[in-house]
C-alpha cells in the first residue's frame, strides 16, 4: 500500500486526522463518564469523601492516557502496516504495560493522598493488582477493538478507492482500444485492403479478414483482466501489425525480438497496442520512404523492458501526448506505483517508446 | 480513350483500381503513382483527363494536390477516401465525384458513367479544385516547376507575382519561377490574407511592402523590402490602403 499512500497523501491524512479527532473525543468522554459514575456511586452509598473516587479514576485516566499515547506513538503507530500486524506488534507489550499501569496508578494515588494529608486505605496488594489488571485488560480490549475497527475501515476505503481507479483506467483503455479498432481510418482502410487483395489472392484476403475479426474479438473481451501474459499482448500487436503491413506492403518492415523466457511475464492489458499504433501513425503513414519498426524486450533481475522503436521521416514532436499515452501512464501508475515507467526518447529520425515494469507483477 | 491517372499511397488499392479501369475499353491508365508530389508531377507532365486521387497520403494530401491545379483547366478529379467526413460533406454539396473505400465495381462503374458524360459536356458540375481549396483554406505551399519536376515552396517566401499572358512569374528572394496559371486563379489559391492585387498584372505579398511612392495621376510605386519597385495602378489603390490600414 505504500505507493498508494504516497500517491494520495491528502486522502490518507484526512482520514487519519478525522479518525484521530473522533478517537480523542470518545476517549475523553469515556473517562469523564467513568469519574462521574464512580463519584455518584460513592455518594449514593452514603460516602462523604467524594474526592477519593475522583482521585482513583482520575489517576487511572492519567496513566491510561499516557500509556495509550506511548503505545500509538512508539509501539505501533496507527498508520503503519495492516491492522492485523498492528495488533500482533502490540500484544507482546501487554504484560509490561499492565505493570506500568498499576505502578503509575498507585504512585499517583499515594502521592495525592500524601499531599492531602490523608491515608489511602485499600484492599491487600494482591487483590488490588488483580482488580486493576482486570480493569486494564477490559479497557484495553475495548479500545483496541475501536482503533482496530477504524483502522480496518480506513484501509478498506483505500483499497476500494484503488480498485475503482484501476477499473476506471482499464475501462478507459478498453474503450480507447475499441475506438482505435473501430476508428474509421483503420477499419475502412483494412476493409479496403481486403477488398483489393481478394481480387487476386483469395487465400490472402481470407487470412486478412480472419485477422481483422480476431483483432476485433480480442478488443471486445480485453477489458476482463487487469494483466495478461506478455505473449497474449504480443498476439494482439502481431494481428494489428500484420494488417498494417498488408496495407503498407512496401513501406514498412516490422521486426520482433522477444526472448522466449519473457513471454510469461504479466503486463497490463492493452498497454502496448497504442504505442504500436503511434509507430505506424507517426512513422509509416506520413512517409513515402520505407520505415522500420522494432519490437523488442529484455529484462534484468526485477524489471521487464519492452521497446517499440520506429524510424520516421520527420523529427518527432514530443510536446503533445495523446490520450493513448496518457492512459498508458495512468494505468502503469495505478498498477505499479513508481515501480513502472513509460518513456519516449529519440530524435534524428527515430522514436523509441520504452515500458519498464516489475517482473514480479502487480503489487497487492 | 480517356487518359486516366491513379494516385494512392497503398499498393493493393492502386492495383485494384488499375485492374478495374483497365477492363474498360475506353479508359487508358497512363500512370499509377503513390504520393501527392508525384501526382502533381504526373498531372503536369502527362495532362490526364481524369485523376483518381486518394486523399490521405504522405507528404501532400490529395486535397492539397487539387488546390495546386488551375481551376479552369484541371482534369476531372475523383477523390478516393476511406474516411474524411468534412471533405465528403463538401463533395456532396458541390456535386464532386468521390469514391468511398471500400467500393465495389458497380460503384466504380457509376462513377465512370458520370465521368463519360462530363467529358462530353464539361463544366456542368461543381469544380473539384475550388471545393478542395474551400476545404483547405489558402495554401501554405505552392508547387513550382524546377527542371522536369515540381517542388513545393513556402508561400510566405513569395515576394510578388507578375502575370504574363497565361503564365505567372512567381518572385522569391533571388529567384523567379514560371507557372502556367492565370494570376486570378493563383490568387484564389493563395488567398487574400497574404496577397493583394495592385495592378491588372501584378500582386504583392503584403508582408513584403516597404513603402509607397506617389507618381502622377494617382498612380504609385510600391517599394518592396527586397528593393524591387512595382507599379500600382490607381484602380487598386483603395484596396491596398484598406488592407494596410490607411
Amino acid at each position: 500500500m505504500h505507493d498508494l499512500a504516497a500517491s494520495t497523501p491528502t486522502l490518507t491524512a484526512q482520514i487519519g486526522a478525522f479518525h484521530g479527532r473522533i478517537l480523542l473525543g470518545a476517549w475523553c468522554l469515556f473517562w469523564v463518564l467513568m469519574i462521574v459514575i464512580s463519584v455518584q456511586e460513592h455518594v449514593v452509598d452514603g460516602g462523604n469523601r467524594w474526592w477519593e473516587p475522583f482521585v482513583w479514576e482520575g489517576s487511572s485516566a492519567v496513566s491510561a492516557s499516557t500509556l495509550a499515547w506511548l503505545m500509538l506513538r512508539y509501539l505501533a503507530g496507527p498508520s503503519a502496516g495492516a491492522p492485523g500486524q498492528w495488533l500482533r506488534r502490540l500484544l507482546p507489550w501487554l504484560p509490561l504495560l499492565c505493570v506500568i499501569f498499576f505502578a503509575t496508578n498507585f504512585s499517583l494515588r499515594y502521592g495525592i493522598y500524601a499531599l492531602a494529608n490523608a491515608h489511602y486505605s485499600h484492599e491487600p496488594w494482591s487483590h488490588m493488582f488483580l482488580y486493576e489488571s482486570l480493569k486494564f485488560f477490559l479497557f484495553f480490549g475495548l479500545w483496541t477493538g475501536i482503533v482496530f475497527g477504524l483502522h480496518s475501515f480506513t484501509q478498506w476505503r483505500e483499497q476500494n478507492e484503488r480498485l475503482q481507479r484501476l477499473q476506471k483506467a482499464l475501462a478507459e483503455a478498453q474503450l480507447a482500444q475499441l475506438k482505435a479498432q473501430l476508428r474509421p481510418h483503420f477499419l475502412f482502410n483494412a476493409l479496403n485492403t481486403i477488398s483489393s487483395v481478394m481480387q487476386v489472392d483469395v487465400a490472402r484476403a481470407d487470412r486478412l479478414l480472419t485477422r481483422l475479426a480476431d483483432l476485433l474479438r480480442i478488443s471486445l473481451t480485453a477489458g476482463e483482466r487487469d494483466t495478461v501474459p506478455l505473449q497474449e499482448e504480443l498476439r494482439l500487436l502481431q494481428l494489428y501489425a500484420s494488417i498494417m503491413e498488408e496495407r503498407f506492403t512496401d513501406r514498412v518492415s516490422v521486426r520482433w525480438r522477444i526472448p522466449e523466457e519473457m513471454l510469461g511475464v504479466p503486463i497490463p492489458t492493452l498497454l502496448l497496442q497504442p504505442l504500436l499504433e503511434n509507430a505506424f501513425k507517426h512513422g509509416v503513414e506520413p512517409s513515402t520512404a520505407p520505415q522500420v519498426i522494432d519490437i523488442c524486450a529484455h529484462r534484468d533481475d526485477t524489471t521487464l523492458h519492452v521497446m517499440i522503436r520506429n524510424t520516421c521521416a520527420k523529427n518527432p514532436d514530443f510536446g503533445r501526448e495523446g490520450v493513448g499515452l496518457r492512459n498508458c501512464r495512468e494505468r502503469l501508475h495505478v498498477l505499479y506505483g513508481d515501480a513502472a515507467t513509460l518513456s519516449l526518447t529519440g530524435g534524428h529520425g527515430e522514436v523509441t517508446a520504452t515500458v519498464s515494469l516489475p517482473v514480479s507483477g502487480v503489487h497487492a | 480513350m480517356i487518359r486516366t491517372l491513379v494516385v494512392d499511397d497503398e499498393a493493393p488499392a492502386r492495383a485494384k483500381l488499375q485492374r478495374w479501369l483497365s477492363e474498360q475499353e475506353d479508359i487508358e491508365v497512363i500512370a499509377t503513382v503513390s504520393d501527392g508530389l508525384a501526382a502533381a508531377d504526373a498531372i503536369a507532365a502527362a495532362s490526364p483527363q481524369v485523376v483518381f486521387l486518394d486523399i490521405q497520403m504522405p507528404g501532400m494530401s490529395g486535397l492539397e494536390v487539387a488546390a495546386q491545379l488551375d481551376a479552369d483547366t484541371a482534369p476531372l478529379l475523383v477523390f478516393v477516401t476511406a474516411h474524411d467526413e468534412h471533405a465528403i460533406k463538401a463533395f456532396e454539396l458541390n456535386a464532386i465525384d468521390y469514391l468511398l473505400k471500400p467500393y465495389d465495381k458497380d460503384r466504380l462503374l457509376r462513377t465512370l458513367g458520370r465521368i463519360r458524360s462530363r467529358l462530353v459536356a464539361p463544366k456542368a458540375v461543381g469544380n473539384a479544385v475550388r471545393t478542395a481549396r474551400m476545404q483547405l483554406g489558402p495554401s501554405e505551399r505552392l508547387l513550382v516547376p524546377e527542371g522536369e519536376k515540381l517542388r513545393p515552396i513556402e508561400c510566405e517566401s513569395i515576394q510578388w507575382l507578375q502575370a504574363d499572358d497565361n503564365y505567372v512569374h512567381v518572385h522569391t528572394q533571388g529567384r523567379a519561377y514560371l507557372l502556367r496559371r492565370t494570376l486570378q486563379d493563383l490568387l484564389e489559391q493563395l488567398g487574400e490574407e497574404r496577397f493583394v492585387r495592385i495592378h491588372k498584372s501584378t500582386a504583392i505579398n503584403l508582408a513584403e511592402v516597404h513603402s509607397l511612392e506617389p507618381l502622377f495621376k494617382g498612380d504609385y510605386d510600391v517599394l518592396l523590402r527586397s528593393g524591387q519597385r512595382v507599379r500600382m495602378s490607381r484602380r487598386y489603390k483603395d484596396a491596398l490602403f484598406a488592407r494596410m490600414g490607411r
